[in-house]
């Protein structure tokens, strides 16, 4: 009997324990709290929603404003800043500068979801959850994206590390910055494969990375590469060329009811739910710019109590007569805005609520050199330097758009709407054929070239432009000369055309550092060393003498790359920095 | 278990040898003969069914319930031998005697006591791991009520750290330093009446505690794998007897005084320092409220008399043990509750433990052990908060228009005034702690039972399954306050707020186990060898929202319903292993132990699934060698050397280790911010989904590598016993969420990153002695010094900053230590202070040297603090700031002294630590009249508005008073906060006394012993502040050590009684 229990209990204890514990499925416990990739990526809106995440990444404040933008057009000394970042106005942009760490940031990070999203797609397509076609669209939308970020990247820092796998440790090195372009070449050529045409574009995807921006994409990295017959090529194809015009009219290229128009190529898109605040409260999140956008931040102080940037009166004079972008680019004292629908909706400036409401008061600084209500910025007797007198008085018309924005003042109904929802192109037609008409210059091709230049002035003329090229004046007010030059021809058109955008800066650096720096030395006459606000030297109505915010630093060779974010060196041991910062 | 002896195995031999003649001539004349006597504990309490057996022969015997025995003695034989389970076996010669009464010792000093390992048990002597052992009468003697705070000091290397003083006990254990820098990544793991969790012990009842035994090296540890890197705690309960059952009870009383408070301003002084910040402020930005103006007009509160309080500790158990030969049980139940010296704070806990015993043949045997705890506990304003009470304005005038008193008694409570920017941002805590509504329930279930059978003469078969559950249900209830708008309309209204979350475990084990012990010849053999299997279900969520009103709280009719991120739902882990451990011995003189361990573990991926722990030790009984036998001084010693690899993988949550998507969570959980990941297409929002964590199929457990070198010796023929244990404790590969490189694309990972090294020594020296007939009394001593180092990062970078904030508010304070490579865990890192700067013209020559003018800030002025230009620039900046100290004590441990004389008995403890820092963020608030981090002003301490810089009256400690210190910065994390942290506390003073069983006896009580007892009575130590035991933050030693404001301890007051019928 006790034999047979002892033979029970063995047998019972071989039976039921070893099995349990030695099963290996027994340590596959699924994830019911977090989504894994198997569970995540069951409909096609799953997959499509991984890549919109990529292009979240550029709603971002800091990666767009204070980083893209202000690299674009401060370090040309068109535009300058008012507040915590006038540093920028002398080139002395710390490393620690915290928008230039969210942009480096920011850009890894839709990196790394682009490198995510290629296995997924694959797996996607592979389960049938997606086809082919979908999966191309997606898998082109995340090279363009990552391709386009390695642009701005080594644009801005020069090269970077190559980060190219969904697994990686953060620590490589930097790249050459050839290799970045190189790498975005690449990402571009196969995202023209995989992309859909803008003519085949459904209209509920406006908005998304077509071939036609990849074109133009890999032809700007070509450039920068110097291979300007391959840059000509991708400029020239069909899907640039065919697809995309431009508008008609200049003023229709940045209006806001004319968003994501047929001369856009890429642009940010934001989107703010009708009846969403715009104030503080509202549509504004952390970490900035996530769902509206902040324009209005730039618009003078007297109107929105902010004017955190402004132009220089050198740009407004550079201007040739009768063109017509002028106004639409800078204003300055005396000047109404030229934005039709600004127009439509307000009258002009004097539909302003705080406009109204000043003049009301009897504040002069609303009242017209008339006596009626102001409809100007800032009138010649009383720019609008604001209130610390800081400001140059003129001021980006580009970005004046939104009829809706009031800035931090109100309008009529009492809201403040701080931000909108306005696309911001970082790449249009315009760009494409200026940028065809250089890599013609450097191709000798100088015929081909001034053709492009001709489509582009001709519009902005809204006609024939003069034959003849030349700034309206100096930036000290003396005369200036023609531009015979071809190179120097395509450069000026550059800045006329696409300053106050995203562009600017980085086109001029790519023909070259030192014919950066020579451009932006001619144009608003650098002084080596000069660190203070100058007075305005041009004759005009802010010719007072007094010092309102214009700077004439020079540029030097280091400054013409950003310096690498001292937290991702913290980070990274293996970054090295820029030299000179 | 049963008890052998042989640790005076030679002195009897020796002895024997000597008395040879005679026992050979009292041969001839010897016959059987009856001995009786009788059997007690060194407390006089009768041992029932202690074995007293004549040596050498099969005759044995077992006392009866009143330790009385009567055995025949053989002829020839002439020595007794009297064993007990937990008491040193005692042989005596009976040649002379036929009444022999013996007084058996415990076993906590000697070399022959039992410890509990990991699937069995060990004799002391031929352990070959270092294990630490606390026996329950330790344990008993200090009143806490978190069983893990009567560790403290008593096993030599264990660091109990008290993080605060709060009821229930907030404590961490350190096992040999600091292997992880993650939270709760070094907690060891707990094997409670053989259950192993990673859960604590706070759920235990301190008085159902039978020993507690701390596995310190790899050998003692590797046979729990994966969870053995910080060391493991074995906990046995007590058990039932055989005999007459006995009921008892254990209860006390303590009082607890009010804790010592700062020495802050009264109202009419403050408001005295307000008008002179405001007269000497050139820039004209600080007003006082007007009423300030007169400070006569103004009526004090007092904050920390309105929030302190006398708390109350009551601790009741009763209970009985008793048993036949086939069945013994131990049940008990238990009531703790604690009002804690807090408002508001307290901590109940119910507590029911059985055990159940039985041997229905000899070869099968089970036990079952169960323990239930209800516990209830809240500290609505603890540690963090309490530097508030310090800082609050010490006036409510012009708050309240009802009362400028804190409360009124009609309802009223004071609060500053809503609409002045000075005070608007204070509250009152008691309104907060009165008039909110906590609850934070858990009930814990933990039971386990084994079958072992006896299939061989040696060879046994155990299998053992356990369950363990906890349920815990919390909520929270504020109601809407709108008491200043009403008086103020347009102020605040802070709406109504219910909360309540559920957090919902149960686990099982089961673990079937195979041993075979055999002795052959000179041989010996000890085997265990099993498999086990271990699930985790953890159910939680939380979610909170307005309640329509101030009685309902259904989270149906909340609006605003938001459920807590990453708080829903349910998570799964398991654990199957299988183990093994050999231990042969040879001669008795030479004894090796090796281990090994192989573990599955669900948190890693395919690669990492199974990790393989082995270990192997090697111990020489230097006493039983031939060349030994004639040192008489050294009744004990032996040597022993482990080595081996343990892991750890509690340092990091569940599923790390796969790629993770979500929809609408900004990639970088740990660093807030909102991302929506979603984006528009022709103005239409579409959702987002990112990755929020990167696959990471290398991830795997942490590995410790450890090495011990130990010495156990017993000199003075037993009576001085001492261990020493040298360590070094390699942990790599620790795990840890740490700031990535931007351009992995991602802020936080989680990841294998670095290495730590701790080395140390530990000193347990014992000391057993009689003086006189009555006078019994022991002392002893546990020291150990332990040297942590930061040995790597893999990250890239070389340091580590302080992880979360403590909400330590104030310009600079988000970061206040670095942990460098090459350097300790937790070093505090900040500004190096020189003193204040006295005149203009030491401030002009330094501007004078500076690159762009300014040494410091532009603001500096006479009064301010001078801070060191480490790196010669001749300018202060971020640059500038260095390591200040470190947390960790150079030197911790214990003293125990305890006496017995006749009926009494005496106990005196303390515990210290020497040579470890503290950063008094405390001190730079009662030196801060600028509210801090935030506009407004705060109240400051005596001594500083006695002693703060003035032109007239210089200083070179405290710097001048200021509304707004931001451009300043004097009062930045710097030297000026850290103190040396040394301390030495008397942690407990008992005297106890035991009535006559003359008396007892009278009213069928077996014992009754009445103790007083007082606790904390003094400290000894430098530190300014209220208490210088301050522990581990949130169980992360990047914030250690940091006085915030904890909760504080102060002196009990203990009345008890021990009752056994």
């Amino acid at each position: 009997m006790k034999k047979g229990f002892k033979i029970i209990f063995i047998m019972a204890f071989f039976s039921l324990g070893i099995p349990v514990a030695c099963k290996k499925s027994f340590l596959e416990t699924t994830n019911t709290f977090q989504g894994s990739q198997e569970a995540t990526f069951n409909k096609p809106a799953d997959v499509i929603s991984l890549v919109n995440a990529i292009y979240d990444t550029y709603q971002n404040s800091d990666l767009l404003k204070k980083s893209i933008w202000y690299w674009a057009n401060f370090e040309t000394h068109d535009f300058f800043n008012w507040g915590g970042d006038v540093m920028w106005n002398n080139y002395q942009i710390p490393a620690t500068f915290g928008a230039i760490n969210t942009f480096w940031t920011y850009s890894y990070i839709g990196i790394a979801r682009a490198n995510a999203a290629f296995g997924v797609i694959t797996k996607a397509k592979d389960k049938g959850v997606i086809d082919q076609a979908l999966a191309d669209r997606l898998s082109g939308e995340a090279y363009f994206l990552r391709g386009m970020t390695y642009y701005y990247l080594a644009s801005s820092f020069g090269g970077v590390p190559l980060e190219l796998s969904a697994i990686t440790n953060g620590l490589t090195p930097r790249s050459s910055r050839d290799s970045v372009f190189k790498q975005v070449v690449a990402d571009m050529q196969k995202a023209e494969s995989l992309l859909l045409s803008k003519s085949s574009l459904p209209v509920a995807d406006l908005g998304r990375a077509t071939k036609g921006a990849a074109y133009a994409y890999e032809g700007s990295a070509r450039m920068w590469l110097k291979d300007y017959q391959g840059a000509l090529a991708a400029f020239n194809n069909p899907e640039l060329t065919t697809k995309y015009s431009l508008m008609q009219n200049f003023a229709d290229v940045h209006e806001y009811d004319k968003q994501n128009n047929n001369e856009s190529l890429f642009e940010v898109q934001f989107y703010k739910k009708a009846g969403d605040p715009q104030d503080w409260s509202g549509s504004w999140q952390p970490p900035g710019a996530e769902l509206a956008w902040i324009d209005s931040f730039s618009w003078p102080q007297e109107l929105t109590g902010q004017g955190y940037d402004y132009g220089n009166p050198a740009l407004w004079l550079s201007y040739q007569t009768g063109d017509k972008r002028k106004l639409l680019t800078i204003v300055g004292p005396g000047d109404t805005l030229a934005s039709p629908g600004i127009i439509a909706k307000l009258g002009g400036l004097k539909g302003y609520n705080q406009v109204k409401q000043g003049f009301n008061g009897g504040n002069p600084i609303y009242t017209g050199d008339d006596g009626k209500i102001l409809n100007t910025v800032g009138t010649l007797t009383r720019p609008w330097y604001g209130d610390d007198k800081g400001r140059t008085g003129y001021y980006c018309s580009k970005k004046w758009r939104d009829p809706n924005l009031t800035g931090g003042n109100s309008n009529e109904q009492g809201q403040s709407n701080l931000f909108g929802d306005q696309n911001q192109i970082l790449m249009r037609y315009a760009e494409v054929l200026l940028s065809r008409a250089e890599c013609k210059v450097r191709l000798n091709d100088i015929p081909g070239a001034m053709a492009d230049l001709k489509l582009v002035r001709d519009r902005a003329w809204g006609g024939a432009a003069p034959a003849t090229m030349q700034d309206g004046a100096n930036y000290d007010g003396t005369a200036a000369q023609p531009i015979t030059d071809p190179l120097q021809m395509v450069l000026s058109e550059y800045r006329h055309e696409l300053t106050g955008e995203y562009s600017l800066f980085y086109n001029l650096c790519r023909a070259g550092t030192d014919v950066a720096i020579a451009f932006i030395k001619k144009a608003n006459g650098t002084v080596d060393g000069s660190y203070d606000p100058i007075p305005n030297p041009a004759p005009g109505p802010t010719h007072d003498g007094q010092k309102h915010g214009l700077y004439n630093t020079t540029l030097t060779a280091n400054r013409v790359l950003m310096p690498i974010p001292q937290a991702a060196i913290a980070l990274n041991p293996n970054l090295t920095q820029n030299p000179g910062y | 278990m049963r008890q052998k002896s042989s640790s005076y195995a030679r002195e009897i031999k020796r002895w024997l040898s000597l008395s040879l003649f005679l026992v050979l001539c009292l041969a001839a004349v010897s016959q059987t003969r009856t001995v009786t006597g009788k059997v007690v504990d060194p407390d006089a309490r009768p041992l029932a069914n202690a074995t007293v057996s004549v040596k050498g022969t099969n005759t044995s015997t077992s006392t009866d319930t009143d330790g009385a025995y009567s055995i025949n003695m053989p002829a020839n034989s002439t020595v007794l031998v009297f064993s007990f389970v937990g008491f040193q076996t005692s042989e005596v010669d009976v040649r002379t005697n036929i009444v022999v009464n013996v007084t058996l010792q415990l076993l906590n000093n000697n070399m022959n006591e039992v410890v509990v390992i990991g699937y069995g048990t060990q004799k002391r002597k031929d352990v070959t791991g270092s294990i630490s052992s606390v026996p329950a009468k330790q344990i008993e003697q200090v009143p806490v009520a978190n069983l893990s705070q009567a560790l403290q000091g008593r096993a030599a290397g264990v660091q109990i750290v008290n993080n605060d003083a709060a009821p229930g006990g907030n404590t961490s254990v350190l096992i040999r330093g600091i292997g992880s820098l993650a939270s709760g990544g070094n907690n060891p793991l707990y094997v409670i009446d053989g259950y192993p969790t990673t859960g604590g012990i706070q759920n235990i009842n301190p008085n159902d505690i039978a020993s507690i035994d701390v596995l310190k090296d790899a050998s003692a540890t590797a046979i729990y794998g994966i969870r053995a890197a910080n060391g493991v705690v074995i906990v046995t309960t007590k058990k039932g007897t055989r005999g007459k059952v006995q009921v008892f009870l254990d209860m006390y009383l303590s009082m607890q005084s009010e804790p010592k408070q700062y020495d802050l301003l009264n109202a009419f002084d403050w408001a005295t320092l307000s008008n002179e910040v405001e007269a000497a402020d050139s820039t004209h930005t600080y007003h006082g409220m007007p009423i300030w103006k007169t400070p006569a007009q103004l009526h004090s509160v007092d904050w920390q008399d309105a929030m302190y309080r006398k708390g109350l500790m009551q601790n009741y158990t009763v209970g009985f043990r008793g048993g036949s030969d086939k069945v013994q049980t131990a049940f008990s139940f238990g009531y703790f509750d604690q009002k804690g010296i807090v408002l508001g704070s307290y901590f109940k806990r119910y507590s029911l433990n059985l055990n159940v015993d039985f041997q229905p043949t000899t070869w099968l045997r089970s036990s079952t052990s169960a323990k239930y705890a209800y516990q209830d506990a809240n500290v609505p304003f603890g540690t963090g908060s309490l530097f508030q009470l310090a800082v609050n304005p010490p006036t409510l005038d012009s708050g309240n228009r009802k009362t400028f008193l804190i409360k009124d008694g009609q309802g009223n409570y004071g609060f500053y005034n809503p609409q002045n920017s000075n005070v608007f941002k204070f509250n009152n805590p008691v309104y907060s702690v009165e008039t909110n509504d906590y609850s934070n329930i858990t009930n814990y279930l933990l039971a386990s039972s084994f079958l072992e059978a006896t299939l061989y003469d040696g060879l046994k078969l155990k299998t053992n399954f356990g369950v363990n559950l906890s349920n815990f249900t919390g909520s929270y209830f504020q109601p809407e306050d709108n008491r200043a708008n009403l008086q103020y309309p347009g102020s605040i209204v802070s709406s109504a707020f219910y909360h309540q979350n559920m957090n919902n475990n149960f686990e099982w084990v089961w673990e079937n186990t195979l041993s075979y012990d055999h002795t052959f010849g000179k041989h010996t053999i000890n085997f265990v060898g099993g498999i086990s299997a271990q699930k985790n279900t953890t159910n939680l969520m939380g979610a909170g929202g307005t309640p329509p009103n101030n009685v309902v709280r259904d989270l149906g009719q909340v609006s605003n319903l938001k459920f807590d991120q990453y708080g829903n739902g349910q998570l799964v882990s398991t654990l199957a292993s299988e183990f093994a451990r050999l231990t042969y011995g040879y001669n008795d003189r030479y004894i090796l132990t090796g281990t090994i361990r192989r573990d599955g573990s669900s948190r890693f991926d395919t690669n990492n699934k199974y990790g393989v722990f082995p270990s192997g030790a090697i111990a020489w009984k230097v006493t039983n060698e031939s060349f030994m036998q004639d040192v008489s001084w050294l009744s004990d010693l032996k040597l022993r050397a482990s080595y081996g690899e343990v892991g750890n993988q509690n340092s990091i949550g569940l599923y790390q280790y796969q790629a993770l998507y979500a929809t609408g969570f900004p990639s970088n959980v740990n660093g807030g911010g909102v991302d929506n990941l979603g984006y528009p297409f022709n103005k239409l929002y579409q959702n987002g989904i990112a990755q929020t964590q990167p696959a990471n199929p290398d991830l795997k457990w942490e590995t410790d590598v450890q090495t011990d070198i130990g010495i156990d010796a017993a000199l003075l023929g037993g009576a001085l016993t001492f261990t020493v244990d040298w360590f070094k404790r390699d942990s790599k590969d620790f795990l840890l969420t740490l700031a990535a490189p931007a351009q992995t694309g991602y802020t936080y990972i989680t990841r294998n990153v670095g290495s730590m090294n701790n080395k140390g020594i530990e000193v347990a020296i014992n000391y057993r002695a009689t003086a006189g007939k009555d006078f019994n009394y022991g002392i002893g001593l546990t020291l150990a010094h332990i040297k942590n180092t930061l040995t790597g990062i893999t990250s890239g970078t070389n340091f580590v900053t302080n992880f979360g904030g403590l909400g330590l508010t104030g310009q600079g304070w988000d970061e206040f230590t670095r942990s460098y490579v090459g350097g300790e865990v937790g070093e505090f890192f900040g500004y190096q202070s020189l003193g204040i700067f006295q005149t203009k013209a030491q401030i002009d020559a330094l501007n004078g040297k500076a690159p762009g003018g300014i040494y410091w800030r532009a603001a500096t002025k006479p009064g301010d603090r001078y801070y060191a230009d480490i790196n010669g620039d001749n300018v202060v900046n971020a640059d500038d700031r260095i390591s200040l100290g470190n947390p960790q004590p150079n030197v911790f441990g214990g003293l125990n002294f305890d006496a017995t004389y006749k009926a009494w008995d005496f106990n005196l403890y303390f515990y210290g630590v020497f040579g470890n820092k503290i950063l008094n963020f405390n001190e730079s608030n009662l030196e801060s009249f600028q509210k801090r981090g935030s506009e407004g002003v705060e109240n400051v301490s005596v001594e500083y508005y006695n002693n703060h810089w003035t032109p007239s009256r210089p200083s070179n400690r405290f710097a001048r008073a200021l509304a707004n210190d931001d451009a300043t910065g004097n009062l930045l994390p710097s030297s000026a906060w850290i103190e040396d942290g040394s301390f030495v506390k008397m942690k407990n003073l008992m005297i106890g006394y035991t009535l006559p069983t003359s008396w007892s006896s009278k009213y069928s009580i077996s014992r009754l012993r009445l103790y007083v007892s007082f606790q904390n009575l003094f400290t000894i130590t430098k530190y300014s502040g209220l208490d210088p035991e301050i522990g581990i933050q949130g169980a992360n030693p990047t914030q250690n050590g940091v006085d915030n404001g904890t909760y504080p301890t102060s002196r009990f007051y203990t009345f008890g009684l021990n009752l056994t019928f």
